[in-house]
C-alpha cells in the first residue's frame, strides 16, 4: 500500500474543523475567565462588608480580663481580704503540642516533681484545646523571667501575672469571710447553663465559704476584655490596647467585725475550742465572731494537699467547722435567764423563796443541784447569782415549758438569722407543740413530761442553740428595748445594709427585763458564780454576764460529772455578759466546746475579749481616761523636799552613773 | 530581516532566527505572573525570600531557559518522541503503582536517589503530544465518527485510570479533560460529545457516592453545601472566600492581609495563593491577573492557528487546554465554585513540579511557533 491515504482536501478540512473547534475552546476559557471575574466582582465588590466581618472576627479575638476582685474591710477599714500579684505558668494544649515533653521541660525551670506532672498531664489534657491550665503558681521573680526568656521556643506555655487572694490575719476570719479556690465542675454546673464564661479563666477562684461565697458575685465584678490579634491557631500575635473593655473590679465589702477583737477572741483561745460572738447592743453589729481552733484561709486559695485537708477534716476539735453558727450546744445556766423572764412574765412573785439541799426529787428522779451542799433560801435574784438549779426547777413546774418557749424564742433563740453568710444551725427550742411535731411517728413520746421542765428550765434537755443565738439573746437582754437583729456585713460597694436596730420592740416588761439583768449584775458582784473571772479592771465600767456549764451526756453514777476525762465528753463551758452595766454597750457570748466549767472556761476568756472591746470604744475609753476631780490646791508642807530626794536616789541608781 | 530572506531554504533553522521568532511577548506574560507569584510568595512569608519567593524566582528563571531551549526543538523531534514520551509516563505511573512513596496518603511520587517527581506531569505532557501525533495521521472522517475511536479513549484512560488509583482525582480529572479536549478539536462528532457528556453527568453521582475515598467525597459534599462544617472541610473553601472578599475593591495592602498572614489561611503558598493575592490587592490585582492570564492562553491559542501542521496544532491546543484547565479549577475552587482538588494556580502557586510542566509545555508551544512552516512527516506520507 502505497501512497497518502489522506488527501489534501481532507488536510484542509481537518484545519477548518480544528479552526472552528479552537474558537470553541477560545470561547471556553474566556467564558470561564469572565465567570470567574463575575464571581470576584460579586465577593469583592458587593459582599465586601460582610467577609471583612468575618475576617475582623477571625483576626481579632477578646480574651478576658479578669477584674479584681473586691476587698472586704473590717468595720474601720482595716483590710481582711485582699489581691496580691501572682506569677503564674501556664500551659495550653494544642495541635502538634507534645504537653509531656513541655512538663518535661520546664521541670527544670521550676520544682515539678513527677507525681505533679503527671496529675497536671491529666488536668491538661482533659482541659477543653486551647484552654490554659495554670501549671505553677505563685512563681519566684527569678523563675517567672527564667520562664519567659525561654517562652518563645515552648510552644503553648506562657508565664503571666495574675491576681491571687490573701488573707493578712490568716485563720482569725477563716470561718467568718471563707475563702477563694479553683473553680469545680459543681460550681459551673451550679452556675447554670448561663455560667459567667469567666469561671473557665485559668486561675480564677471562686468563693467557696462565708462572705466570700455568700457576696461572690459582687466581689467578682465585671470581668474586661482584650482585643488581641490572633493567628488561626488563637496564639496572640499583639495586643495594641485599643477596644479593651476594662474590667469592672468588684465591690468592696466592710465588715462590722474589729480586727483588734477578733484577733484577741483568737489568741485567747488558745488550744481550747469553741467560739465567742460580741454584739453591740444598740445596732446589733457583730464585732467579733470568732471560732476556735482555725486554719490558715491563704492555703486553701493555693489548694491543700490531701494530706493537709485530711488533717484538718479529723482533728478531733474541728478547725473547720464554724463554732459560731453551725455548732449547737445546750445553753445551760446561761438559759436561766430566759427561765427567769418566764417567770416573771407568768406573774410569780420573784421574793417568793425556794429552798435548795443539794437537789430535789422529782417523779422518781433526783435532781441535783451543781451546788452539792445546797444554796438554802433562795429568792429569783438569788438563783441567777448562784445559778441555783433547785430554784429553777421548782419554778419551771409552775412556769411551763410553752412560757419558757416564748421567752427564748423572742430572744432569739431557735432561729436562722439573715446575716449574710450561709452555714446557720437553727437549732431547738421545745414546747409542747414541737415535741408532737418531733414525735410525730412515735405517739407514745408525744405528750411532755413534766419532768422535762426540770432540764428545760436549767438549758439542758431538747433545747440546743448556737453561739450567735445566745449573743442576740444577750444583746437583746442588755438593749431591753427592741429585738435586735445581729449584722455581719456594714456596706457593699459603699451602699449600707439595714441595722440591726430596725426592729420590733421586745414583747416583755421593761422592769423584768432589768430584773434579769440586775440577776446577771450581781453572778459578778461578789459571791456571785463568774466574780473573780468577770473583773474587767476598767474601774467603774462592770460587766454582768451569766455563767453556763453544759453537760454532753448523762452522767453516770459516780461518774466525773463532765469534769475530766475523755476531752469529748466533758461539759461545755459558756459565759454570756454584757458591758458596762449602768449603759449597756456590748454583749457577748463565749462557748468553750468541753471546756467544762462556764465561769473557769468561758468567763475569763469572755473578760479578756470584752475588755478589748470596751478599749477600743472612745466613749468608754474617755470615761476611763477621764481624770478623776483633783482636791482644791492647797499648799503642801513637803512639796519642795520630796521631788529632790527622789531625784537624788533615781541617779545612783543607775551603775555607772554620776555617782 | 525581510520576508524574502526567511523564505529561502534554511533560513528558518538559523539559531538567531528561531530566537526572534518565539512569542517573547508570551513570555513577558508569563513572567509577570510568575513574578506576582514570587512577590506574594514573599509577603505570606512574613516579606522574606524564605522559603518561597526566591526558590519560586530562581526556580521560574531556569524554567524559562528550558522554556526557550525546548522551543528550539525541531517540531519533528517532538513528533518522533511523542509516543516514546507517553509510553514512558505510562511505565512511570505503573512503576509508582508498585513502589511509589506514599505521601499525604496518595501514592504520587517516585523517588531516584534523591530526585523525586510525580509521574503524573510526565503523563500531562505525553498525552497531548501522542494525542496529536495519532490525530496528525488520521482522517477527518476518522475522527469525526468511527469505530477507531476506542483507540485514543484507551490511550486517556490507562493513565487516567492509574493516577484516579493513586489517588489523584485532580490531575486525573486533567488528564481526562485535556484528553477529551484534543479528541474534541480534532473534530470529533457532535453527537458523540453529548452522548459522553451525558454519560458523564450520569456516572458522576454514583461515583460520588460509591466510587470515592472518605476525604473526596467530604470535599465534594462540602462544596456543595459549605456552611454544613464551618470548621471542618468547608473551613477552607470558607477561609478562602473571607480572605477574597475582605480584600474589596483595593485589597488590605502588600503584606498586609490578616487572613493569609495569620494563617487562617490553608495552603496559602500552593493552592490558595490566589485568595491571598486577592486579600492583598483586591479586585484591581486579581482582576489584573485574570486579564494576564486571559493573554497567556489566547496567544498559547492563536500560535495553534498559526501552525501548518496538524500535530503542531493539536499538540499547541492540547497544552493551552491543559493551562485553562488549570487556572479554572484552581480559580473557580478559590472562589468557591468548585470543590477543593489540589490544583494550583499555574506559574502563581509556590511547587516546582507544575512549573515545570507547564513551561515545558509552552516549551512545545514556542517549538510549535517556531516551526510553524516545518513540514511533519507521519509514517504514512508527508503533509503540511
Amino acid at each position: 500500500m502505497t501512497g497518502p491515504s489522506i488527501f489534501f482536501e481532507e488536510v484542509n478540512e481537518r484545519q477548518g474543523v480544528f479552526h472552528r473547534r479552537a474558537v470553541l475552546l477560545g470561547a471556553f476559557a474566556g467564558l470561564g475567565l469572565t465567570a470567574m471575574g463575575g464571581r470576584l466582582a460579586y465577593l469583592q465588590l458587593f459582599q465586601t462588608q460582610r467577609y471583612e466581618r468575618l475576617s475582623t472576627s477571625n483576626q481579632f479575638n477578646f480574651k478576658l480580663m479578669p477584674a479584681p476582685r473586691g476587698v472586704i474591710v473590717d468595720r474601720n477599714g482595716a483590710v481582711l481580704a485582699a489581691n496580691r500579684p501572682n506569677f503564674r505558668l501556664l500551659v495550653v494544649r494544642d495541635k502538634g503540642t507534645d504537653t509531656e515533653a513541655t512538663l518535661k521541660t520546664l521541670a527544670s525551670f521550676v520544682p515539678l516533681d513527677e507525681v505533679r506532672q503527671r496529675r497536671l498531664l491529666k488536668d491538661i489534657n482533659s482541659a477543653p484545646r486551647r484552654a490554659p491550665v495554670s501549671v505553677m503558681e505563685d512563681m519566684t521573680w527569678e523563675q517567672f523571667s527564667a520562664v519567659s526568656v525561654r517562652a518563645p521556643e515552648l510552644t503553648g506555655v506562657t508565664a503571666d501575672m495574675g491576681e491571687v487572694r490573701v488573707y493578712p490575719y490568716g485563720g482569725a476570719f477563716a470561718h467568718v469571710i471563707g475563702y477563694v479556690a479553683k473553680v469545680n465542675k459543681d460550681d459551673i454546673t451550679a452556675a447554670g447553663p448561663n455560667a459567667d464564661s469567666i469561671l473557665l479563666h485559668p486561675g480564677f477562684r471562686i468563693g467557696k465559704q462565708g462572705v466570700e461565697k455568700a457576696f461572690d458575685l459582687e466581689l467578682r465584678g465585671r470581668p474586661g476584655a482584650r482585643k488581641v490579634e490572633v493567628d488561626a491557631n488563637g496564639r496572640e500575635v499583639s495586643h495594641h490596647g485599643e477596644g479593651d473593655i476594662p474590667p469592672q473590679p468588684g465591690a468592696e465589702i466592710q465588715l462590722t467585725l474589729d480586727v483588734d477583737v477578733q484577733n484577741r477572741a483568737l489568741e485567747v483561745f488558745g488550744e481550747e475550742s469553741g467560739g465567742a460572738v460580741v454584739m453591740d447592743c444598740r445596732t446589733g453589729d457583730i464585732l467579733c465572731m470568732t471560732s476556735a481552733p482555725s486554719f490558715d484561709a491563704n492555703r486553701f486559695v493555693r489548694g491543700l494537699t490531701v494530706a493537709d485537708y485530711r488533717g484538718l477534716a479529723t482533728f478531733e476539735r474541728k478547725p473547720l467547722l464554724d463554732k459560731c453558727l453551725s455548732g449547737l450546744y445546750p445553753p445551760g445556766s446561761t438559759f436561766k435567764t430566759m427561765t427567769a423572764l418566764a417567770i416573771l412574765d407568768a406573774g410569780i412573785d420573784p421574793d417568793i423563796r425556794v429552798n435548795c439541799s443539794g437537789g430535789m426529787n422529782f417523779g422518781g428522779r433526783y435532781f441535783h443541784c451543781h451546788k452539792r451542799g445546797g444554796h438554802g433560801s433562795q429568792n429569783l435574784r438569788d438563783a441567777i447569782k448562784n445559778s441555783c438549779d433547785t430554784y429553777f426547777y421548782t419554778m419551771s413546774l409552775r412556769v411551763g415549758p410553752d412560757r419558757i418557749a416564748i421567752a427564748a424564742r423572742a430572744f432569739g433563740l431557735g432561729q436562722i438569722y439573715d446575716i449574710g453568710i450561709p452555714g446557720q444551725k437553727k437549732g431547738v427550742v421545745p414546747d409542747r407543740a414541737w415535741k408532737k411535731r418531733y414525735f410525730a411517728k412515735n405517739e407514745a413520746q408525744q405528750p411532755w413530761w413534766p419532768g422535762e421542765n426540770l432540764s428545760y428550765a436549767i438549758g439542758q434537755g431538747y433545747l440546743q442553740v448556737n453561739c450567735l443565738q445566745l449573743a442576740v439573746m444577750t444583746a437583746r437582754l442588755a438593749n431591753g428595748q427592741r429585738a435586735l437583729n445581729p449584722r455581719l456585713v456594714r456596706s457593699v460597694g459603699g451602699k449600707e445594709l439595714p441595722k440591726g436596730s430596725d426592729a420590733p420592740p421586745l414583747p416583755f416588761a421593761t422592769e423584768h427585763i432589768q430584773y434579769v439583768r440586775d440577776g446577771m449584775a450581781a453572778v459578778t458582784e461578789a459571791g456571785g458564780t463568774a466574780f473573780r473571772a468577770s473583773q474587767l479592771g476598767l474601774g467603774d465600767i462592770l460587766m454582768a454576764g451569766k455563767t453556763g456549764t453544759a453537760q454532753v451526756r448523762n452522767y453516770d453514777k459516780g461518774g466525773s460529772r463532765g469534769q475530766g476525762g475523755t476531752w469529748r465528753l466533758r461539759d461545755h463551758g459558756l459565759f454570756v455578759a454584757f458591758a458596762p452595766i449602768d449603759a449597756p454597750r456590748y454583749a457577748i457570748a463565749v462557748v468553750v466546746q468541753h471546756g467544762m466549767g462556764g465561769s473557769t472556761a468561758a468567763a475569763p476568756r469572755a473578760r479578756e475579749i470584752m475588755r478589748t472591746t470596751l478599749l477600743k470604744d472612745p466613749e468608754i475609753r474617755a470615761r476611763i481616761e477621764k481624770p478623776l476631780p483633783m482636791p482644791e490646791m492647797a499648799p503642801d508642807p513637803e512639796l519642795d523636799t520630796v521631788p529632790q530626794s527622789t531625784t537624788i536616789e533615781r541617779t545612783a541608781a543607775i551603775p555607772g552613773g554620776p555617782a | 530581516m525581510t520576508v524574502s530572506a526567511l523564505t529561502r531554504p534554511g533560513e528558518r533553522d538559523r539559531l538567531t532566527v528561531k530566537l526572534t521568532e518565539i512569542d517573547w511577548l508570551f513570555v513577558l506574560v508569563l513572567c509577570l505572573i510568575a513574578g506576582a507569584g514570587s512577590l506574594m510568595l514573599f509577603s505570606i512569608a512574613g516579606s522574606s525570600w524564605t522559603p518561597w519567593a526566591a526558590a519560586h524566582a530562581s526556580r521560574f528563571g531556569i524554567c524559562v531557559v528550558i522554556l526557550i531551549a525546548l522551543a528550539m526543538v525541531d517540531l519533528r523531534v517532538w513528533f518522533a518522541l511523542a509516543y516514546p514520551i507517553y509510553g514512558l509516563g505510562v511505565l512511570l505511573l505503573i512503576a509508582v503503582e508498585l513502589v511509589g512513596d506514599i505521601r499525604l496518603g496518595a501514592q504520587r511520587w517516585l523517588s531516584i536517589g534523591s530526585f523525586s517527581f510525580q509521574p503524573s506531569e510526565v503523563i500531562k505532557i505525553g498525552i497531548v503530544l501522542a494525542l496529536a501525533r495519532l490525530y496528525h495521521g488520521v482522517s477527518a472522517e476518522r475522527a469525526r465518527l468511527s469505530w477507531w475511536l476506542f483507540i485514543p479513549a484507551l490511550m486517556i484512560a490507562v493513565p487516567v485510570l492509574l493516577v484516579a488509583h493513586q489517588p489523584d482525582l485532580g490531575t486525573a480529572l486533567l488528564i481526562a479533560m485535556t484528553g477529551g479536549a484534543i479528541v474534541v478539536l480534532a473534530g470529533l462528532s457532535w453527537k458523540i460529545i453529548a452522548t459522553a457528556v451525558a454519560g458523564v453527568l450520569a456516572v458522576i453521582p454514583p461515583y460520588v457516592i460509591f466510587g470515592m475515598h472518605d476525604y473526596q467525597r467530604q470535599r465534594v459534599l462540602t462544596f456543595l453545601d459549605p456552611e454544613s462544617d464551618p470548621s471542618g472541610s468547608g473551613y477552607h473553601i470558607l477561609q478562602s472566600m473571607i480572605a477574597l472578599g475582605s480584600g474589596g475593591l483595593l485589597g488590605k495592602g502588600y503584606g498586609l492581609g490578616s487572613q493569609s498572614q495569620l494563617n487562617f489561611l490553608p495552603e496559602k503558598q500552593t493552592d490558595f495563593i490566589f485568595a491571598a493575592l486577592a486579600e492583598e490587592f483586591g479586585f484591581v490585582g486579581c482582576a489584573s491577573l485574570l486579564i494576564l492570564y486571559a493573554a497567556a492562553i489566547f496567544m498559547a491559542l492563536r500560535t495553534s492557528y498559526l501552525s501548518h501542521s496538524h500535530f503542531g496544532r493539536l499538540a499547541a491546543a492540547g497544552v493551552t487546554a491543559t493551562f485553562t484547565l488549570y487556572v479554572m479549577i484552581n480559580g473557580l475552587m478559590v472562589m468557591g465554585l468548585a470543590p477543593v482538588v489540589g490544583v494550583p494556580m499555574p506559574m502563581l502557586s509556590y511547587g516546582g513540579t507544575v512549573m515545570l510542566t507547564v513551561m515545558i509545555g509552552f516549551g512545545l508551544v514556542q517549538s510549535v511557533r517556531v516551526h510553524r512552516y516545518s513540514e511533519v512527516t507521519s509514517g504514512k506520507g508527508s503533509f503540511v
